[in-house]
Formats: structure tokens, sequence, C-alpha cells
């Protein structure tokens, strides 16, 4: 099967409420794209944002058809060069929210996720703006069917949505409650 | 001076001229609290209306009539009282009259206009037209109407028939009294934003210890002579050579682009008493060509010495490293450009409300006419929408009750129909909520999802066609809702569409819950999969919080309209002239 893969603009606005070891970041913080292992980009640090950091940085990346996930990280950097890193929180943003959803994928989609620390928490908010440039929609079913029939095989409850569910990761150490703040 | 930034934490924030314009409206700061403090809330655009007529009637024996417009505004009681009069123009049939009228247009209440039309008797013609009696002169005709059917229309013009008022004897001449054409137009320039980054260089240190902490105070220098603030910049500490963050100034605020600026840069001390480094005396219109010039200008010192005001010339350079206008388009901009709002009712059915047969049911039809909390919602709420809906067809639904044959329908056709959800103006939803009342049978939960995602498809498939529509969903409901999390992820997934949600709540319950989905009162919805809300598109209120105060439920719930209307608008940077 020949894999087509379709142009994402991403621009990667805002983020809100960081923070690292309970305190509010400071300065330099920056995202990471990725769609796979081998496809990211970075944004422009901003150095004075803080904890209220705005990129408004646009990236054009190449996403395949049978993309599930997109994976925003937020990360800052400590001192002024780009040694010592370290992320702030990361979020997934399920392809299906915006192909196939209410807004045609061509259409210039602003969507908002909440970012979750390395241990699971709450730390924020993160604020994109993106599109395709192409329309995706015969090959994304396609490939959404696809997928779906090789998870399970049995259609639930007739829906034709493909949603996908975030799972939270559960860390051992600290009490399940601790994740519902 | 510098009196007025006293306070060392807010002192030392930018304060005044506009916002940058991805957030909400411009406004006129100074007419803004003019009507704030007179107790009109919400947005309103300045508005200035001009008249001209064709074929009146002629009443004058040797010469033609006279003309001249009188406009009443309808007050609460629903009596009419004067507002203005146009000048008389002499001898014509078909004049156009140069004065003009300027009202605030208040987007949430439906402010009635009847304008009459009097022939001006020959004796009168040197009188002042505010001095003219208006029963000494001939009654040519009148028309009335919405100042909204004229600020809806593409090109802002509403011709009306003018017609013989009612009291009078019913004439047997022919009816024909002409017509009369109203046009608006905006305030001009209540839409230019001057965005600026302004730096100086080699400012003089004041502090004894460190250097000077330079802010800039931008005042307007009015007719007298007197200087009003209109903005300042954020204090830099510790900086000879100080650049600013951007100023952002409404043209209309300021006057014009030639109007004088008084430029100040003082130096900040936290006992509040700011010496004042140097100031310049620029117009916008100066500012703009000394950044394409990429020149600077030198700060002046007044010293005063005795009569003589002379300015001492500081080494100090003042420069405006960017400078750029954008137009703020406005709601009725939208709306001249084609833009529609789409109307949508949804209905609480539920068992809560009581049975409709019976006195004590909020869903209760009195035989008296007097209207139920439901009926009243969709009635003032409608009355102001309709005029923005060009089709007048608006869906209805109803949730939470058992259609004839069937299950609990969590969203049903209002007009009982399976396949289509229109009706056919307020009527038609009027005369299918009380058909369906008495079609379906009461249950429950209290489930808003179905609706808000029906609501959802709607304008997805419009945003599809490309067409100008902003869509508005009106959910009349009488308890809490039993799934939250629910509504809120329908809630997050519309929240990128072009759509607001109105949600009334009616008699007594506590709707305290409610108040998490209006993101004012709360925070940023989210929905179960983490993702956030991408705006705030729900406004709550609760019926009888505003049934004693002065404003209606109309005006609280569409107060915010035209905001998230143009914020949606903005954030795609969608402009109203395709």
């Amino acid at each position: 099967m020949e894999t087509k893969s379709g142009t994402l603009e991403i621009t990667i606005l805002s983020a809100e409420d960081l923070r690292i070891d309970n305190r509010p970041v400071k300065k330099n913080a920056f995202v990471v794209v990725s769609i796979d292992a081998f496809n990211s980009k970075t944004t422009k640090i901003d150095r004075e944002g803080g904890s209220y950091p705005s990129w408004n940085d646009k990236l054009v990346m190449e996403m395949p058809v049978q993309t599930r996930f997109i994976t925003l990280q937020v990360k800052y950097c400590k001192g002024s060069s780009s040694g010592g890193e370290k992320v702030v929180g990361v979020a997934r943003i399920p392809v299906t929210d915006f192909v196939g959803g209410y807004s045609p994928e061509t259409c210039l989609q602003h969507l908002s996720y909440r970012l979750r620390d390395p241990k699971g928490l709450k730390n924020g908010i993160i604020n994109v703006c993106l599109r395709l440039k192409e329309s995706l929609h015969d090959c994304s079913s396609q490939a959404a069917a696809a997928a779906g029939s090789i998870g399970l095989g049995i259609p639930i409850d007739g829906r034709r949505d493909f949603g996908v569910v975030t799972g939270i990761p559960i860390c051992s150490g600290y009490p399940s409650n601790a994740l519902f703040r | 001076m510098g009196n007025c930034c006293s306070d060392v934490g807010g002192g030392m924030t930018a304060v005044g001229g506009t916002a940058p314009s991805t957030s909400a409206t411009n406004q006129n700061a100074a007419a803004d609290w003019y009507f704030k403090s007179r107790g009109i809330q919400g947005l309103f655009s300045q508005i200035e209306l001009s008249f001209s007529a064709t074929s009146l009637r002629d009443r004058d024996v040797f010469s033609k009539s006279d003309p001249m417009v009188v406009v009443y505004i309808q007050e609460r009681d629903g009596a009419f009282t004067e507002v203005f009069r146009t000048e008389v123009v002499l001898n014509s049939l078909n004049p156009t009259w140069i004065t003009k009228y300027t009202i605030t247009y208040q987007f949430e209440i439906v402010q009635i206009l009847l304008f009459r039309v009097f022939d001006v008797d020959t004796q009168f013609h040197n009188v002042a037209v505010k001095m003219l009696k208006l029963e000494e002169q001939q009654y040519l005709g009148e028309a009335s109407c919405a100042l909204s059917e004229i600020v809806s229309k593409r090109n802002r013009s509403l011709t009306l028939d003018l017609v013989q008022r009612e009291e009078s004897v019913p004439s047997t001449h022919s009816q024909h009294r002409g017509k009369l054409t109203v046009h608006a137009e905006e305030s001009f320039s209540s839409k230019t934003t001057a965005e600026m980054t302004l730096k100086c260089l080699n400012l003089e240190s004041k502090d004894l210890f460190s250097k000077s902490d330079p802010f800039l105070v931008i005042s307007k220098v009015v007719e007298s002579g007197i200087s009003i603030p209109v903005c300042k910049t954020e204090v830099l500490k510790n900086d000879l050579n100080p650049t600013w963050k951007p100023v952002f100034l409404n043209i209309e605020q300021i006057g014009s682009k030639d109007s004088p600026l008084v430029i100040e840069c003082f130096d900040f001390n936290s006992n509040g008493k700011h010496e004042l480094i140097g100031k310049v005396q620029k117009s916008l219109a100066d500012l703009e060509k000394l950044h394409s010039a990429r020149e600077g200008d030198n700060l002046f010192l007044p010293t005063p010495v005795g009569h003589d005001n002379k300015s001492k010339v500081s080494k100090s350079k003042f420069f405006v490293e960017k400078y750029s206008e954008t137009v703020q388009y406005t709601f009725l901009d939208y709306l001249a450009g084609g833009f529609e709002l789409n109307f949508m009712v949804a209905v609480d059915f539920t068992a809560s409300n009581g049975n409709p047969r019976l006195p004590d049911s909020l869903h209760y039809i009195d035989p008296s006419g007097r209207l139920n909390a439901y009926q009243k919602a969709i009635y003032e709420v409608g009355e102001v929408l309709q005029f923005y809906d060009s089709d007048k067809r608006f869906p209805a639904w109803g949730f939470g009750a058992r259609p004839i044959d069937g299950p609990v329908s969590h969203c049903f056709n209002l007009n009982g129909s399976s396949n289509f959800c229109e009706v056919e103006g307020i009527r038609g939803i009027m005369m299918a909520y009380t058909s369906a009342l008495f079609n379906v049978s009461l249950a429950g939960p209290t489930l808003f999802g179905h609706v808000i995602n029906r609501a959802a498809m709607l304008a997805s498939q419009s945003l599809a066609n490309d067409a100008k529509k902003y869509f508005v969903l009106l959910i009349i409901t009488d308890g809490v809702v039993t799934d939250l999390q629910e509504t809120k992820d329908a809630l997050v997934k519309a929240s990128d569409l072009p759509l607001s949600i109105l949600i009334v709540g009616v008699g007594g319950a506590d709707f305290k819950e409610m108040e998490i989905l209006d993101a004012d009162k709360g925070e940023r919805l989210e929905s179960s999969t983490g993702r956030v809300a991408s705006r705030d598109i729900v406004q709550f209120v609760p019926f009888r919080d505003v049934q004693n105060g002065r404003t209606s439920v109309v005006q609280s719930l569409l107060a915010e309209l035209p905001t998230q209307f143009l914020t949606y608008m903005r954030s795609r940077d969608i402009k109203p002239n395709s």
C-alpha cells in the first residue's frame, strides 16, 4: 500500500500556567512537535514569557495518512544554551480531533489541550491552530476504518465516530487520587 | 502631573490605550464611561442616521412642501418620545436632509424608532427648528421600524412607506404619502488602531545611585488646552536607552490622526513623585513620519523661567521603532458584509417542570395570554435575533420527553416532524412549542449533549459550504444537567465552530453547577479526552436573578454575543468583505 501523506501546518500559539517542581516556569520554554520518532520540529524559544509563553510559530510537517496522534512536548532549558532541557508537559492530539470532525480539515482549526507532566499530573494548557493543506478525507477514513477493523473487528455502538481515548499513565509511588487534582 | 500613576505595583504597568487587536472590540472609552454611568451595559456602536424621502405629498398652494423629519424612540412603557429633528428643506417633494441623527446602537435590545415627516409652514421658516411647535405644522406621514432592521441590511438603507397616523380620520385620499429612506452609518474611524513601538536614547539619569526608570505617558490635548492622559507604557528599570512594549491607540479615542499628542517621559519613583525627563508634542501623523524617516527627535524640557516658558532641548532622543495601523472591523461591518446570525432553540421538557396542565407548572399555558417563563425567553431573545437571520426559519428542538411513539428523546423536532427541524418565525416556534407540550410526555433526565451536537452539526455543515453564518443556540431549562461531563465534552468539541450557546435557567432550582459551563465564572472547559475548549461559547443566565434588576434576561444573555462573534472572526482573520 502506498503511504500517502498530507502536509500539516501547525502553529504553536501559546501555553498557560506551566510549572516545574511546583513553581512557575521562569523562561526559555519551547515546544517540540512530533509525528513519529523521526519526524519532529521545534519552535523558537520564548525567553521572556515565563509560565505563560507565546510563540506563534508556524511549523510545516509531512503527516502520513496512518498517523493517529501528534505529540506536543513543552520543554524548557535552564541556561541560555540548549543544554539541560527538561520536559514540562506533554499533550497528544488525536488526529480524529481535526480530521473527520466538525470542521473541514483544510479549514484553520483552533485547538487546546491539557498538558501533563512526566508523572502524569496536570500542568497547564497548550493552544495551537492547525490545518491540512489538502484534504485527506478519502485516505483518512479508509485508514481509520482499516485501523479500526484491525483493532477490534466489531463496530461499537454502530457509531461512525472513531474517537480515541487518551490514557493517563498510572505511576507507582503516588496515591491514585493525586492524579485528579 | 505624574500623580495619576502612583501605586508601585500597578503603577508600573502599561495602562490605557486600546487592547491589542486579538482581544475584545474597540470601544470609545469616554463614551463607554458615559453610558455605563447611565446604566447602559453591553456592547454598542455609535450610528449616524441620515434621511431622504421621495414623492412627498404637496401641502402648499403656491410651492412645494417644506419637509422636516422628527425622530421618536419607543420607551420601555411603549410611549414614544421625541429625540431629534432634521433641518427644514425648502420647496422639495424629494428631499435629502443633511443633519444626521447619532444614536447608540445596542445589540441586545430592540430599539423601535418612529419617523414623522412634517411640512413646515412658511411663517415659521425663520424660526429655529428646535422651537417649532409640531401641532402648528402640517403632518405629511410617518413610518416606523427597528434600528436593527436598518443596520442588518447590506447597504444599511431601509426604505419605508409613509402612512397616516392611526388616530386620524381615515382619509378618502389615496394612500400614497411617499417613501422615507433611512440610511445608517457607523461613526467613522472607530475601527482604526495604531500600534507603535517607542524608544528613547541617551536619557538623563535622574536617580542618584542608579539610572532612571523611564516610562512614557501619552496624552491628548483638548481644545481648551488641557491635556488628558490616554495611556502610559510600563516602567523599564534602570535603563537610559529604553524600548517599551508596543502601545495601541484607538484613533477615535484621540480624535484624529492629526490631533496633537503630548508624549512625556518620566522617571519612576516609588513615592509617586515621578520626575519629568523630557517631552515631545506630536500627532499620530507626525509619529508615522518619524518612523518612516527612521529619524529621532529631541526631547524638550520645559523650563519655566519667569514669563518665558522656554524649552530646553535635551540631548535625549525619541524614536518610533515601529508604526502600523490595523483596521478592527466591528460587528456591524460583518453584518454589512453579508454575515448572518442563525437562531436555534431547544426547550426542556423534563418532568421536573411539572404537569403542563396545572397552573404551577413552568410549562403552563395561561389562557389569559400571560407568557410563561419558556415563552418569555423564546420571545425576547428571538425578537432581537430574528432581524439578523435572513430566512427567518429557525431549527427548534425539545429534549427530555417521550414523543407519542417512542423512547425518551434528548433531541426531537419541536414541530413534530421526523425529517426537518425548522419552523417559520418566532410565531412558528411558539406554536410548535404549545403543540409539542400536549403531544409528548415529560420525562428526563436533563441532558444537553444531544442538542449541542445537533447544533454543532448544523454549524459545521454551514462551515463546509463556506457560508457566512454564525449560529446561536438558545437552551431553556429548569434544572441542572444530569451528566455534566457529557455536556462539557459536547461543548469542547463544538468550541471551535461559529456557534454560541445561550442557556437560560428558569424556575427555582439551584444553578450553581451550571455556572461552571460558562467560562466567565470559572475555568476553561475540559473534555474527558484531555482536550480543552478553544473559546468560551456559553453564556448562562438564571432567569430569576435578573427579574428584579433593570437589565432583562435578554441583555445579559446577548451582551456577550457580539464579542464571541468577533473573537471567532478575528482569530481566523475573516474579514467582512470577501
